[in-house]
């Protein structure tokens, strides 16, 4: 069968070979910033924001 | 303090727009209201001619009467924070509140009695069941939304809300929305697409304000004080943007007539039924999910004086959810025209969200370590945590209900009733309540509720009206899927429809009482609230004049 040029096919390969593999990096960066050990003063500290009374 | 300096008094760039804008606005709802093809738009046409003169009148009569110079952002170093929108938008919730779980038990009772509509167009079920919905999400669970996140955004960004009248037509450009709404499903105006039914001039009315809120908070995030962004004004951004979209995405209607209220959607059959449930589920995942999350995040440490157990877990609970929520929304269409690949993905992703979900209930019930000895004493705080636990009940719940086969037998059955409100009363409803039982004091400087009792009242009468509502749509629920899948040896179905509709009958008076009692609870909670604004603390009445804190 030969490939037909539509719009689904586009969109379908698109999604494929383009937007998951970025989502899953952008995901992975996100997990890796939040778990990194030099973060862990400033999440310790926003943790107690909503205690701070002005 | 600063009105004694010698500046010269100048409207705004707000007010000198909007006073005359309303007046532009108003001479063309009355000429829409004069050329109106049917009564509901005359209708709404002219109620948006009074409140466009009276938006009019009371921007040009607060710029007469306020002193030269806006309020300060700061006073003495601390933040001069607006609460005067927020205030609103909590009574606001209140009155929507009472009036949506009203509706919700009016409708209850007809389904047992069904003569309780009277006969009459305006008070049947087919009406009345959109203004219930739309009463208790968007009205009471939209108004808590906006009071919660302009009091968190600013008490975590330290900094005054931005905007002077901005704000304010937030607040009350949304209520305008919801009585434009609820007055159009009572005369017949709808779309006929779930949780979206307002027409067309209602849905650009909203779009109006949806992107003055959006920007709103926005602002008042780019001018914060604090440099890191809080977890909850993450999930209020999240709401905020996600609930434009979606409402963008369903809504793109052509109206017969700019003198109408009926529009048609661009788009038809399956297409349309797609962006309806992606626009439905994400209604779910961002307004009712992501908002209270907001909630819970900000309101339980406050309220339990301990830090977010693990912030590092709120992180990956945002971005998770973010990522695969907006992709469940086909599980509404299985077994339907929906590609199958679609609904498989739905269901997929259905299921993929139990982790973030869980992960979150966990992170709030885990806030609680330490002070768990606080659920003994405090019923606001075991109003927060127990709303948490619904949220764990609910979010497992839908996975399951989303796969396939489960599906096929839960499916247009009252089990998808008793799902939903697990979440909305359990989840919703008392994270909500929670919120207000803290916000109320705080907001108008009073150092307690009036009693603690009567919240405790509230707790137990609500949480066993949901148990009864919810235990009764499981049983009625599975009893109906089960009895229009049985077939005779002979290959016959077993059950009439109307076989089925007779069996469900005591458990739909069971699922009323259980409505009522979540009503009842609700009318404590305003009398308390009402109290605590006029009273105050029961036990102080005597020292409340003369323990005002300044902030």
């Amino acid at each position: 069968m030969k490939a037909i040029v539509s719009i689904e096919n586009l969109a379908s390969h698109l999604v494929l070979s383009f937007w998951t593999p970025v989502f899953v990096a952008i995901f992975a960066a996100i997990v890796i910033y939040a778990l990194r050990p030099r973060n862990k003063a400033l999440f310790d500290a926003a943790a107690k924001m909503p205690l701070r009374e002005d | 303090m600063t009105n004694a300096s010698a500046s010269v008094k100048s409207m705004t760039f707000g007010e000198a727009v909007l006073w005359p804008l309303f007046a532009v606005l108003a001479f063309l709802c009355l000429i829409g209201a004069g050329f109106a093809h049917d009564t509901p738009f005359a209708f709404h046409a002219s109620l948006a001619c009074v409140a466009s003169i009276a938006a009019s009148f009371v921007i040009l009569n607060r710029y007469y009467d306020r002193p030269a110079e806006l309020p300060p952002q700061e006073i003495n170093g601390r933040p001069n924070y607006s609460l005067g929108p927020i205030k609103f938008a909590s009574v606001a919730a209140i009155f929507w509140g009472i009036a949506g779980f009203t509706v919700g038990l009016i409708i209850a009772s007809q389904l047992a009695w069904p003569s309780l509509n009277f006969d009459l167009p305006w008070t049947t079920f087919g009406r009345l069941r959109p203004l219930h919905t739309s009463a208790v999400i968007f009205a009471f669970g939209g108004n808590v939304l906006i009071a919660t996140s302009f009091y968190v955004v600013q008490k975590t960004c330290r900094t005054r809300l931005s905007g002077d009248l901005a704000p304010w037509f937030v607040v009350l450009g949304y209520n305008f929305f919801i009585v434009i709404a609820g007055t159009g499903y009572l005369l017949g105006v709808t779309q006929s697409k779930e949780y979206a039914e307002p027409e067309w001039y209602a849905d650009l009315w909203l779009t109006i304000v949806w992107v003055t809120y959006l920007l709103v908070f926005l602002m008042t995030l780019v001018k914060r004080k604090e440099p890191h962004i809080f977890v909850a004004n993450w999930f209020y951004l999240a709401f905020i943007v996600t609930i434009a979209v979606l409402h963008l995405g369903n809504n793109p209607a052509l109206p017969v007539s700019v003198f109408g209220s009926k529009s048609y959607i661009a788009w038809g059959g399956v297409q349309d039924a797609m962006f309806q449930w992606w626009y439905g589920h994400n209604a779910v995942g961002f307004f009712l999910t992501a908002g209270f999350l907001a909630i819970m995040y900000y309101f339980i440490p406050k309220r339990a004086e301990r830090p977010i157990y693990s912030y590092r877990l709120s992180i990956i609970h945002f971005w998770a959810l973010i990522f695969l929520y907006i992709w469940a929304g086909p599980h509404h269409l299985h077994y339907t025209a929906l590609p199958d690949w679609a609904q498989t993905l739905g269901m997929t992703f259905s299921i993929m969200l139990w982790m973030p979900s869980w992960g979150g209930m966990i992170n709030g019930l885990m806030t609680l370590s330490g002070a768990w000895d606080k659920l003994r004493t405090d019923p606001v705080l075991r109003m927060l945590v127990v709303s948490v636990a619904f949220y764990g009940m609910a979010t497992f719940e839908g996975p399951m209900m989303s796969v396939k086969v489960v599906n096929s037998l839960s499916h247009y059955t009252d089990w998808t009733i008793g799902h939903v409100h697990s979440g909305a009363l359990g989840w919703v409803g008392f994270v909500s309540f929670g919120a207000l039982y803290c916000l109320v004091p705080w907001l108008w400087n009073r150092k307690g509720l009036y009693s603690l009792k009567l919240v405790n009242w509230h707790f137990w009468i609500s949480t066993i009206g949901i148990v009864l509502y919810i235990s009764a749509m499981w049983v009625s629920g599975i009893l109906q899927g089960l009895m229009w899948r049985a077939y005779t040896s002979l290959g016959f179905l077993e059950y009439s429809f109307i076989e089925s509709v007779e069996a469900m009958h005591p458990f739909y008076i069971i699922r009323a009482a259980g409505g009522a009692l979540f009503l009842i609870g609700a009318l404590i909670m305003a009398f308390n609230l009402w109290m605590t604004v006029n009273a105050g603390e029961a036990e102080e009445t005597q020292a409340a004049g003369l323990l005002q804190p300044a902030e």
